[in-house]
């Protein structure tokens, strides 16, 4: 077998497609029969190298060429029916009389065929991935339902939440006028709309001026400052929340036939933090403090809201009261009580002095 | 919770070679392969790795709907569901899984044959109306 002879079988059998171009036409003047098969290239029919690779840039071709570089593509075939991915490299072959392109196709289905496999996977992992980020967000918001943030992510964190006590706390206790009465008289369906109604412009409120709902029972409804995230305005926030839950009642009142009255309480003092149980979480607060709150909203005319002495030193700057003298209080005895009017506006001619004085500091 | 056959044998890892040999035989198969002439690589793999993965207990893609929707229009005669479902127990052997596990993995193929099999169809034929825009390149004869 002559040389010529056996390159021209070998040219012919290995599993490369092979192309001489014409470097200014780049049209094919030689290939394989490798190439015939993957592209169904006609004998006898001039082709091009745009016509095999749709995507070809002549233009970046000749560019790299120019610079000593080659230039690669990507094209698709066929072998037999299955469709393969080919690779392209072009490169500058240099002879006596001038000289030719050399295309060199390589099929690399199995590489794109795992590339593939990847893409699908991947896409498949990612929205698995997003279905359980939902499911996390959606988990997470419930249980912000029932525990203050900070306690839920100590939870997260530690797996446990140790109770803590704050110095530094107010707390507001709610209900409504003859609840008992309307719980019997009135469709439970009717009552439990208006309490969702009315509890979920409390959350709004409460979330206004950054308390905390610690919880609601039946028709009653507590409210806390300065837990978990202590701050030093616990008690005007509470004061604020106390009045805008009444402004809110009065509002509602004036355009439906229903009318609710409620009793507000509000007190300051330290309490213990804790989430109680171990699969049902309820986080709540405990100390005399809070049973007083409760006591003082226990002795509230509707829609009065009613403090304790120490309330009334920390905010009777910046909010009207008005003295109730002093009442008795079951498990506390004597104690002065006030009442909350409304909040001081800092133009007030009944206390020039002050209202000056606060105009001057810029506090509203 | 006990791990997904999936998991048991090695992930993706595993389920990218049992795609690639089971799409392989698929196509080499005389009577499956005619079925993809002229079908998008990436489609098929694509389809075919959402689908092992599924029946393997992995993660999943597809409803039956989808599945019902992906192949109304390829008239996929029962002898063809047939084959594949034997391809795929060869390339399951083939990749060393357990017999029981060969056997969930049929049972869950299976159980998509009324989403995949048009039930008069007998082959290929020119009922068929192609959606795929994505490969219509020919085999040249």
């Amino acid at each position: 077998m002559s040389g010529g002879r056996f390159q021209e079988l070998l040219l012919a059998s290995i599993g490369v497609g092979v192309a001489v171009l014409d470097p200014d036409t780049l049209e094919v003047v030689f290939h394989n029969a490798r190439l015939a098969e993957w592209f169904g290239i006609d004998q006898g029919r001039p082709v091009r190298l745009s016509e095999l690779v749709p995507g070809l840039d002549p233009d970046r071709l000749r560019d790299r060429l120019a610079r000593g570089r080659a230039y690669t593509g990507e094209a698709t075939g066929r072998a037999g029916r299955r469709e393969i991915a080919v690779a392209l490299q072009v490169t500058p072959y240099a002879r006596d009389d001038g000289s030719l392109l050399i295309a060199e196709f390589q099929n690399v289905s199995k590489i794109k065929e795992l590339e593939y496999a990847i893409e699908s996977y991947s896409a498949m992992v990612e929205k698995q991935n997003r279905t359980l980020q939902r499911e996390k967000e959606r988990a997470e918001k419930l249980l912000l339902n029932i525990m203050p943030r900070k306690v839920f992510e100590e939870i997260q964190a530690f797996g446990v939440t140790a109770p803590q006590r704050f110095d530094e706390a107010s707390i507001l206790m709610l209900d409504f006028v003859g609840f008992t009465e309307l719980s019997s008289s009135r469709d439970p369906a009717w009552l439990v709309a208006e309490l969702n109604d009315i509890f979920s412009a409390f959350d709004r409120i409460v979330e206004q001026f950054g308390c905390e709902r610690v919880k609601t029972m039946g028709d009653a409804y507590m409210a806390v400052s300065g837990v978990p995230e202590p701050t030093p305005d616990h008690a005007q926030n509470i004061a604020k929340t106390a009045l805008l839950f009444r402004r809110y009642i009065e509002k509602r009142n004036a355009s439906r036939d229903e009318t609710w009255l409620c009793r507000i309480g509000i007190h300051t003092g330290p309490v213990v933090g804790s989430i109680v149980g171990i699969h049902k979480y309820v986080y709540d607060i405990f100390g005399p403090a809070v049973n007083m709150a409760s006591r003082l909203e226990g002795l509230a005319d509707p829609m009065e809201i009613l403090l304790s002495g120490p309330m009334a030193d920390r905010i009777q700057r910046d909010f009207e009261l008005e003295d109730r003298g002093v009442t008795s209080v079951r498990g506390v005895g004597e104690t002065r009580i006030f009442a909350l009017l409304r909040e001081e506006r800092a133009v007030r001619t009944t206390v020039p002095g002050r209202a000056s004085a606060r105009d001057a500091s810029g506090a509203v | 919770m006990s791990r997904t056959m999936f998991e048991r044998y090695g992930g993706f890892g595993t389920l990218s070679k049992v795609v690639l040999a089971f799409y392989e035989r698929m196509i080499d198969s005389d009577v499956t392969g005619p079925y993809f002439d002229g079908v998008d690589m990436r489609r098929l793999i694509d389809h075919q790795t959402q689908f092992l993965s599924q029946v393997m207990g992995g993660p999943k893609a597809y409803t039956d709907e989808q599945l019902e929707r992906y192949h109304a229009h390829l008239a996929i005669a029962p002898a063809a569901f047939d084959e594949a479902m034997e391809l795929l127990r060869d390339t399951l052997e083939d990749f060393s899984f357990d017999a029981p596990d060969v056997e969930v993995v049929m049972e869950s193929m299976g159980g998509k044959r009324r989403c995949i099999v048009a039930p008069g169809s007998t082959g290929p034929g020119t009922d068929r109306a192609r959606g795929d825009s994505g490969g219509t390149r020919r085999a040249v004869p």
